[in-house]
Parts: C-alpha cells; sequence; structure tokens
C-alpha cells in the first residue's frame, strides 16, 4: 500500500509557513490515510532521535590566541608630531634656559627652601656665604682626617709593638728551647763519654791485672826454676 | 546588554587588539561550532580541524564584518562553507563516494575507547551521540547538511536555500530524503 501524495505532503509538513489551506488539507488527510501516517510517524520518530544530541565539550585548543598575540605584537605606529614624548626633552631644555637667564636662585636652610630672582649684590653674598661654608667644611675634613691618620698610626704602632713582642716570645721560645736541646744533647754526649771513658779504664784496668798477673806467674815460673836449678 | 551588541563590543575590542575580546568570543561559539564538526564529519578530529579552520577564517576576516548580519549568522555560514570544504578535500584525498566510509567511522569508535571510564551520565550522553553520528553517517553529505541546518540550527527553508545555492523544493526534498533514511 503507499499513497501518491505521502513525499508532498510530509514534505509540507516540515515548513515553516504552511498555509492555512494546506494545513487543513494535510491534517484531514492524515486522518485518513495510515500510510501516511506510519509515514510522518517514522520520520518524527527520527527527528527526536535526532534531537537527543547533547553537545560535548570542546577539548582544549589554544582559540588561536598565539596567532592573535603575533599578530597585534608590532610595535606602535609613531604618533607623529604631537607625540608628547617627543616634546619633553625640549620642554626640559627650555625650562633650564630660564633658570639661568633669569639667574635663579635655590637656598636650602634647615626651615626650608628659597627660590630667589638675584641681582649682582646678592649673589656676591651667596656666593661668600657658599666660599665660608665651603672653608668650614674643608676645615673640619682636613681636622676629621687629621684625628683619623692618628689614629691610624697609633693602632699601627701598637699593633706593630704586639706583633714584635710576639715575635720575641716566639723567638725566646724557641730559644730556650733550642738551649735545652743542645744542652740535653752535650748532657748525653757526656755521660756518653764518661761511660766511654769508664769502658775503656775498665779495659786498662783489666789489661794491666793481666799483665800482672802473667809477670806474676812469670816470676813464680822463674823462681821455681831457680829452685829446681 | 543584550547578544548582539555584545558580539559587536567583542569584535570592536578584538579588532583593536584585545586578546581577552578575542578569547571571549570564540568561547561564544566554539562549543556550537565544534559540535556541528562532530556530527557533519563524523569524528573528533576532524571536528576540531573544522573548527580551527572555521575560526581562522573568522579571524582573518574579521575587520569585513560589517554587522549588517547577526554575527552568530556570519559564523555559522563560515562554518557551513569550510565543512563543504573538508569534505570535497576527503572526497579528493580517499576517491570516495559522498557518504562517511569505514575511516570516518573510527570516530565512533575513538568516542567508545574513552567511554569506559566515564561516569554514567556522560557515558549515556555520548551513547547517545553515538547513535546520532550513525544515523548521519548513513546519509550522504549534502544531506547531511539540511539535517544540521534545520533540525540542529532550526534555520528555515528559504534561509538553507540561500546558504546552500539551490531551491526550496530541493532543500524539502532532500529533509525527507534524509528523515526517511
Amino acid at each position: 500500500m503507499s499513497c501518491p501524495k505521502t513525499q508532498y505532503l510530509l514534505q509540507e509538513y516540515f515548513s515553516d509557513e504552511l498555509a492555512p489551506l494546506t494545513r487543513e488539507e494535510l491534517d484531514r488527510h492524515l486522518e485518513t490515510c495510515e500510510f501516511c501516517n506510519l509515514e510522518l510517524e517514522s520520520l518524527l520518530f527520527t527527528q527526536s532521535n535526532l534531537q537527543q544530541w547533547q553537545d560535548q565539550r570542546v577539548p582544549h585548543w589554544d582559540r588561536g590566541l598565539a596567532l592573535f598575540r603575533q599578530d597585534h605584537r608590532a610595535p606602535k605606529p609613531n604618533a607623529g608630531f604631537w607625540s608628547p614624548w617627543q616634546w619633553i626633552p625640549t620642554a626640559a631644555s627650555f625650562a633650564m634656559l630660564c633658570l639661568l637667564l633669569l639667574n635663579v636662585n635655590v637656598v636650602a636652610n634647615e626651615a626650608g627652601f628659597s627660590l630667589a630672582f638675584g641681582s649682582q649684590s646678592s649673589t656676591q653674598e651667596v656666593t661668600q656665604e657658599l666660599q665660608a661654608q665651603l672653608d668650614s667644611l674643608q676645615a673640619s675634613q682636613r681636622d676629621e682626617m687629621q684625628q683619623l691618620v692618628i689614629r691610624m698610626e697609633t693602632r699601627q704602632d701598637s699593633n706593630n709593638i704586639r706583633l714584635l713582642q710576639a715575635v720575641m716570645d716566639q723567638s725566646q721560645r724557641i730559644t730556650t728551647e733550642n738551649f735545652e736541646t743542645m744542652y740535653t744533647y752535650f748532657e748525653d754526649q757526656r755521660l756518653t763519654d764518661l761511660q766511654d771513658m769508664r769502658s775503656a779504664y775498665q779495659q786498662l784496668v783489666d789489661s794491666d791485672y793481666e799483665t800482672i798477673r802473667s809477670l806474676q806467674q812469670l816470676v813464680n815460673y822463674v823462681g821455681y826454676a831457680d829452685v829446681v836449678r | 546588554m543584550s547578544l548582539i551588541n555584545e558580539d559587536e563590543a567583542l569584535i570592536a575590542a578584538a579588532l583593536n587588539g584585545s586578546a581577552y575580546a578575542w578569547e571571549k568570543l570564540v568561547k561564544r561559539y566554539e562549543g556550537k561550532i565544534y559540535n556541528q564538526g562532530l556530527r557533519l564529519t563524523g569524528n573528533p578530529t576532524d571536528a576540531m580541524d573544522l573548527m580551527q579552520e572555521v575560526f581562522l577564517g573568522v579571524y582573518r576576516n574579521l575587520h569585513r564584518f560589517r554587522g549588517d548580519a547577526k554575527f552568530s549568522s556570519w559564523i555559522f555560514r563560515i562554518a557551513h562553507n569550510k565543512a563543504i570544504d573538508l569534505n570535497r578535500r576527503k572526497r579528493l584525498l580517499s576517491n570516495q563516494t559522498s557518504s562517511l566510509d569505514q575511516d570516518e567511522f573510527s570516530g565512533f569508535e575513538a568516542l567508545a575507547s574513552g567511554e569506559k571510564f566515564e561516569p554514567e551520565n556522560r557515558l549515556n550522553k555520548q551513547q547517545q551521540n553515538r547513535r546520532v553520528m550513525k544515523m548521519l553517517a548513513e546519509i550522504p553529505m549534502d544531506q547531511r547538511l539540511i539535517v544540521e541546518l534545520k533540525i540542529f540550527q532550526s534555520r528555515t527553508f528559504d534561509e538553507i536555500a540561500q546558504m546552500q545555492d539551490i531551491s526550496v523544493n530541493t532543500v524539502k526534498t532532500r529533509l525527507y530524503a534524509a528523515l526517511k533514511k
């Protein structure tokens, strides 16, 4: 069983703006035609299956940021004539020139500081004051330097004395040790010599004793020989 | 601020060099573009490639966007054209007909291999999506595009006909044929 209107009607079924008459015709036909009904059910079932799709999360990727940053890394173009950075050195030079031409004096003291746009005489006073301050500063620096030198010398002297003392102590100790060593050596030698002498004397005594015995034996023999004769 | 104005503000900021605005703009649409890619290509790798190509196209032509149409329409149009180009390239490379071949089915297996360690609700979601992708894989690309535009993007037949440069009747015929399968 089939229906010649199936394809046309069901295609129209999914239309966005179906004319009311066409909608009516479609509903009427679906009420009567089982084939078209079944076909429509199948199509709607497929559609609902497709609509069960659930969006999946996007895997991690860099979102083109590397390319974006690379393309936008180019240095900014020159702002041109009215760029403020271009004019800062010129403004600074102009300010310095004004300070120089107007003889601006900045005097700093304990109370604070003051600006003066001075004439020649005040400049001289300031110069003299500055000179006096400079002289006193130099004098104080000289004194300090001298004291420092004296302290250094004193420290150096005491260091030298201590060093010398240490050296003497060391040498005295060494000398004492040497003397002791020498004394020990000589004493040992003396004892050795004494020992040698004793043994030599003993030997001499022994040999003399042997000689005397030998002489005595000879005398005895001679005496005996005389007796016998 | 409405969605359209926010898009325009982000575009203006991105054209001025704001990487943050560009990233925000991408984040708004990457989900939809990626899922569209999944449905049209049938595998996550091609879907990612498609998505990146789409946003590269958007980035290169962002200065040409006039604001006379919605940005979403514009970006989806780019996505649609890129999908057609991708399919054409794949067909030229593999010398195949317009329906999906076995290589594209590997996308389903890739999804399935990840399923073993997923929590149950995500598993169900992925199983459903696999079913949908399998259904879409059974129809040729031209019908798949119509289904994507009509059912997933809720476009009218007139809009689809204009985008595809075909008649409204042809759109209706293709949709009917796609749903019948």
